[in-house]
């Protein structure tokens, strides 16, 4: 058994080498490279598919009991100190592994089906090995420091995806905004990194939790300050799982290709920041002020993201928000001390969202048959409906995922989330009454998009709706914002016109969707598992999952004693009261998407100040762009104003310097310069030896 | 044992020279053949300098290795003193390096190309003599030599502003260096011994407003070539009109020798007037920072965008320099060589993109990745570089700089979270304008304006190997931090106990800062506690 853990440095390496040689073969021999399409995929496949081999291995054996493993060797050294890193496997570590390999694994698989005719496939694939590998570097890392490192390159790598169709400026802007703003997340983590290793002189996060509490308690360091470096490694977190307020980028990362919108901004990148709580828990866990502050942001994150989905039409923003809304039910677990649960959300959560994404990504596929590569028109709610005929694989694994984060049993999302109510209930009822009520608004956008989306009557053709969006997306493109300064009067009436004109060219071949390739639907099918099935490892009669992961604070014993504890009516209470409301939301979607029985208009008219809150997402993304995007341009451009006039003009002096380059060089330029080049250098050796004589 | 006879440096310092000198004599005049000779001794110097620290250069020792001496001038006390240690070691080995890659990197020079590889070699000569003189006058020297080359390659084949960026240049560091003079002058005649050793000025005993009045003198000098704000506005324009591979040597070596020059002088000589500066270099590396960033922000040309960025780059050589401890002063030297190659490979990269553009105007370009898939793929890979991405160098050296000012215990901890803070704000600004410059230039829709030379296309293998070359060492680094660290460590350690030992006895005395901590120890920190459960574990 030691051997697996001796070579589990591989899980991450093998996909790293993937991605370099395939990275290396497209600088180096770009046409060859391009040319062997599915050799490329085959190969970085089937290290990705060696990983979780391993991965798996890893977890059978800390699941038997194994001892978690540390192997570390210097990486950085100056006098005294030392930064080791390296790789440590513990049961936490093994089911991230886990996680990441096989939804990466299916990822993989089905990119061959969705990106079979784009020219950046094999690119992709570098990327997407390129992440694993970081990925999977993030989740073994033994202290915070090689954390972060890895942290950085996720989001490198979420950059360089988001951003893979450099033509489109709004992916060019979504790529951007997601990388800037989790370095402002990424600057509050470097922060609290250094205030911790400044009190403790440590970078291990046990260490860190010990040092801490005993500096605390003796009053040598305040508690103020400890909550305080607390916090701001809680900003990485913030900005990674796009927790609010930082969780602007998130939807707007969707602009990337969808497998990766599955892997990445559904699955495992932005569940790191779940990760790295836990991770740093015993940190966290002896600050009350912290944890309360990671509680709220979850919970409202979690009702903010709910909110926001409700009135999406873009199939992948809706699910966006979900994501952002699931992350907040996460990070409140953690935030009221249900760590277990927290992470059990975290794993149920990335089979169903993943499936959902890539699901998503099926119907856009499909839609794309029909009204050409357009993503205003194929990911559009509006153009779909009643695409169950045409798909069912995709439709029956939609429905399931649906059902998942829906919370109703026996489906993966019912036992995770049900656990994170009820302990939230325990913390604080205001907590689970957030948290219930999203439950409810989550069932109901969820349907609202499984309706509008798969059953009804296939909208697809209706040319006024594609002219209306058509439109619409050209407006939006021509001023992302109304505050967004204007490209000129030229620009206005051209785009609107090629908009209108470019509609028999963007017909696609086909009048109806198709079902999608197998690559795309068998890995659906095997996320459907998971998702219908991992739940029950976690159920509270048998909880093994409680067993398995559990806070470093705690001992195995007192886990199985607080399992043991449990309750059957409280449970069927709590669980009642959120399957109840779930049950509402779906009858409330089903009766206004699918019967058409109450119309959704005139519910929006009739709350319009909700509705438009709801539509402009809270008018955080106006907010932000005016102070923050504009206000900075302003204070450079200010800052550059006084370099230019003050500082450079105060320092040249610029009377005497115009005289000196306007006249002295007029005369010097005629000449040749090989002979000045000697002068000078003369006169410089002539100095010297002037002194050295006298 | 024949190897250590042999004069090294002596031999690396006069090979370029002597070849320069060499050049009208070859008979070549459309640069065909020349080139090939300046890069043959460009490979030729650079493979001497790594055999001769091979084979005679201990990584363990931080005292002067491969040392020479012989008279020069000895009425003066001035002699041809040279020789190497930690300090110096990596920067004549990234002088080697970015110097023989651009005039690799120069290759498609057609006007006067003669007397272009002649500067180019010249420059060489000059920059490793800076880098190796133990002798002050040597130093100045040396230091001279370099800028008439760079004047000249500025003012010749630079931009449509050139001669009055190259004027600015040369009256700027012209002005500045003759601080090092007067500073070398001082320092020599005081006491009995006139000397220019600079082992031995190190050791003399200055009254202290002598000391800070050197100090203040040197801190100009290199100031303006580091640079540091307010004395930074002729790099930009120097920048902007130079020629790619000259804009390569000024960002990856030039700006260095000012940093090399604080630590060997500043600290080194005058350790007593640093301590009662270091304050100012780090609020001074802060300013450098946040405002090199903002401005760097507000430019819309390309060139004058990455050097203010250098600028916000070197302020954290201050921060470090400033900090008193060995993770500061190694982080230091470490950002140096890590922003010389980045640096280097951003201006190298910017070069290509002009050369098919013509235009240095972000506005105007756009969308240039559909034509250019693999400059825009080493763009990118060199933009992450300087945002300090983990994975590359630019990271390792800022993140031993923060923590080294962050567990330096010679200031008061409220004046530590400021500069942390403030420069921890450079985090967030570097990719904001590093990301929508490659997105103005590479993203989006192909700008029809713009008019991409059909006969180059894509980055060419010479071009592709240039950056590759680049980003080697700099990943190399990022990953595995001691490739770079060992070649100085022994020694920035000693420098950090030699400053740290007259710590106690300046803040002693009444000039004491406020910024300082009172006592040596930060009092909040309870060592003893965190020393128990070390002990215990």
């Amino acid at each position: 058994m030691e051997a697996i853990y001796q070579y589990a440095w591989l899980v991450p390496v093998l996909p790293l080498v993937g991605a370099m040689l395939v990275g290396l073969g497209l600088i180096s021999f770009n046409q060859v490279t391009n040319r062997a399409r599915q050799l490329n995929a085959v190969f970085v496949v089937s290290l990705l598919g060696a990983a979780m081999f391993l991965s798996v291995a890893l977890l059978v054996s800390q699941f038997q009991g194994h001892a978690p493993y540390i192997r570390t060797l210097e990486w950085a050294a100056a006098g005294n100190f030392h930064l080791t890193m390296g790789y440590t496997i513990d049961h936490l570590t093994a089911l991230m592994l886990v996680i990441v390999t096989t939804v990466a694994f299916l990822v993989m698989v089905y990119t061959d089906g969705y990106m079979a005719h784009d020219p950046g496939y094999v690119r992709f694939y570098a990327y997407l090995s390129l992440f694993s590998s970081s990925m999977l570097g993030l989740v073994v890392s033994p202290n915070i420091v090689q954390i972060y490192i890895f942290w950085e390159l996720v989001g490198m790598c979420s950059y360089l995806l988001v951003g893979f169709w450099y033509d489109r400026q709004a992916a060019a802007d979504a790529c951007q905004k997601a990388f800037v703003t989790n370095r402002v997340g990424d600057f509050g983590l470097l922060l609290g990194i250094l205030g911790l290793y400044w009190a403790t002189g440590s970078f291990e996060f046990e260490a860190i939790g010990d040092r801490l509490q005993i500096l605390v308690e003796t009053g040598s360091l305040s508690g103020l300050l400890a909550g305080l470096f607390a916090i701001l490694v809680f900003l990485g977190p913030v900005a990674k799982s796009a927790q609010f307020p930082l969780h602007v980028w998130l939807p707007d990362a969707m602009e990337g290709p969808t497998p990766i919108s599955a892997l990445i901004h559904a699955a495992t990148m932005v569940a790191a920041g779940v990760f790295l709580i836990a991770r740093m828990y015993p940190v966290f866990e002896g600050i009350p002020a912290a944890m309360n502050v990671i509680a709220f942001t979850g919970a409202f994150t979690a009702f903010l993201g709910a909110t926001i989905a409700i009135t999406q039409n873009d199939i992948k923003k809706g699910l966006a928000y979900s994501t952002i809304s699931q992350l907040g039910y996460m990070v409140m677990a953690m935030g009221v001390g249900a760590y277990s649960a927290g992470l059990f959300h975290l794993m149920t959560h990335a089979y169903f969202k993943a499936m959902l994404f890539l699901g998503s990504g099926s119907v856009i596929h499909g839609m794309e048959a029909v009204v050409g590569h357009d993503p205003a028109l194929a990911q559009d709610m509006r153009m779909m409906g009643g695409l169950r005929k045409f798909m069912p694989i995709t439709a029956i694994t939609f429905l399931i995922g649906t059902l998942a984060i829906s919370g109703i049993p026996p489906f993966a999302g019912f036992w995770s989330k049900d656990e994170i109510l009820g302990s939230a209930f325990a913390a604080n009822p205001f907590l689970w009454f957030v948290g219930w009520a999203t439950a409810g608004i989550t069932a109901f956008y969820m349907f609202r998009m499984y309706f509008s989306t798969f059953e009804g009557k296939f909208r697809g053709n209706q040319s006024e709706i594609r002219q209306k969006l058509k439109s619409a997306a050209a407006n939006t493109l021509m001023s992302p914002s109304p505050l967004a300064p204007n490209f000129g009067p030229g620009a206005m009436d051209t785009r609107e016109l090629a908009a209108l004109s470019d509609d028999s060219h963007g017909h696609g071949h086909s009048e109806h969707p198709h079902e999608s390739p197998r690559t795309m639907t068998l890995p659906l099918i095997a996320l459907a598992i998971p998702s219908i099935l991992i739940g029950l490892v976690g159920t509270p009669y048998a909880n093994y999952f409680e067993e398995f992961i559990y806070p470093p604070s705690e001992t195995l014993a007192e886990v199985m004693e607080k399992v043991a504890e449990f309750d059957q009516t409280e449970f069927f209470i709590m669980a009642g009261s959120s399957v109840g409301i779930s049950l509402i939301g779906i009858t409330l979607a089903s009766l206004m998407y699918l019967f058409g029985k109450i119309d959704p208009a005139a519910i929006a008219s009739s709350i319009k100040p909700l509705y438009e809150l709801s539509l402009n997402k809270w008018y955080f993304d106006d907010i932000y762009h005016r102070f923050f995007v504009l206000g900075s341009r302003r204070l450079a451009r200010q800052v550059m104003e006084v370099d230019y006039r003050v500082v450079d003009g105060a320092v040249n002096l610029t009377g005497f310097f115009t005289l000196i380059s306007g006249e002295g060089l007029k005369y010097l330029e005629n000449g040749r310069a090989q002979f000045y080049a000697l002068i000078v250098f003369g006169a410089v050796l002539g100095l010297v030896i002037v002194f050295g004589v006298t | 044992m024949l190897s250590t006879q042999i004069p090294w440096l002596t031999t690396i310092i006069l090979l370029p020279l002597v070849a320069a000198l060499a050049i009208p004599l070859i008979p070549d005049n459309q640069g065909k053949t020349v080139r090939w000779y300046a890069l043959g001794v460009g490979i030729a110097d650079l493979i001497l300098m790594v055999y001769a620290v091979w084979q005679n250069y201990d990584l363990q020792i931080s005292t002067f290795q491969l040392a020479e001496s012989y008279p020069w001038i000895p009425q003066l006390g001035m002699n041809w003193s040279v020789a190497v240690d930690g300090l110096s070691l990596p920067l004549v080995l990234l002088t080697g390096f970015i110097t023989t890659l651009s005039i690799l990197a120069a290759w498609n020079v057609t006007k006067k190309p003669r007397l272009f590889f002649a500067l180019m070699l010249m420059m060489y000569s000059a920059q490793i003599g800076v880098f190796v003189a133990q002798d002050m006058l040597l130093f100045f020297l040396m230091w001279e030599l370099e800028l008439v080359p760079v004047y000249l390659l500025i003012s010749i084949w630079g931009g449509q502003n050139r001669r009055y960026a190259a004027t600015k240049f040369i009256l700027y560091t012209a002005a500045g260096s003759i601080f090092i003079l007067v500073a070398a002058f001082a320092m020599a005649m005081y006491g009995d011994v006139v000397t220019f050793d600079m082992a031995t000025l190190g050791i003399k005993q200055y009254p202290r407003a002598f000391e800070l009045l050197v100090y203040a003198a040197l801190l100009i000098a290199f100031g303006v070539k580091l640079p540091i704000f307010p004395l930074h506005t002729w790099l930009p324009d120097a920048h902007s009109e130079a020629s790619a591979p000259v804009s390569m040597i000024l960002a990856g070596v030039l700006l260095k020798m000012a940093g090399y020059g604080l630590i060997r002088m500043n600290i080194e000589m005058l350790p007593n007037a640093h301590v009662s500066f270091a304050p100012i270099l780090a609020i001074l590396g802060v300013v450098n920072i946040v405002y090199g960033a903002l401005t760097a922000f507000a430019q819309t040309n390309l060139k004058r965008r990455l050097a203010y960025s250098s600028i916000a780059h070197m302020g954290f050589v201050l921060i470090g320099i400033a900090s008193f401890t060995e993770l500061g002063i190694g982080g230091a030297v470490l950002q140096m060589v890590s922003h010389g190659l980045i640096a280097a490979s951003l201006f190298f990269l910017s070069g290509v993109t002009y050369e098919r553009t013509h235009t240095l105007i972000m506005e105007k370009m756009g969308g240039m990745a559909q034509a250019m898939p693999k400059v825009f793929a080493l763009f990118t890979a060199g933009a992450m570089a300087s945002l300090a991405l983990p994975g590359m160098s630019g990271f390792v050296g800022e993140l031993t700089i923060f923590l080294g000012i962050t567990t330096s215990d010679a200031y008061n901890p409220m004046f530590k979270v400021v500069v942390t803070l403030l420069a921890a704000v450079g985090v967030i600004l570097t990719p904001i304008y590093l990301l929508s410059m490659l997105r103005q230039v590479f993203y989006g829709n192909e700008n029809s304006g713009i008019v991409i030379e059909e006969y180059l296309g894509d980055a060419k293998p010479r071009e592709v190997f240039i950056a590759a070359c680049l980003l080697l060492p700099i990943i190399g680094i990022g990953m595995y931090p001691k490739l770079a660290t060992q070649t100085y460590d022994v020694k920035t350690v000693a420098v950090a106990a030699q400053v740290r030992q007259v710590l106690p006895t300046v803040i002693a005395q009444k000039q004491r800062s406020p910024l300082y901590s009172t006592a040596l120890v930060a009092p909040q920190l309870a060592v003893p506690e965190s020393q128990v459960l070390i002990a215990s574990e």
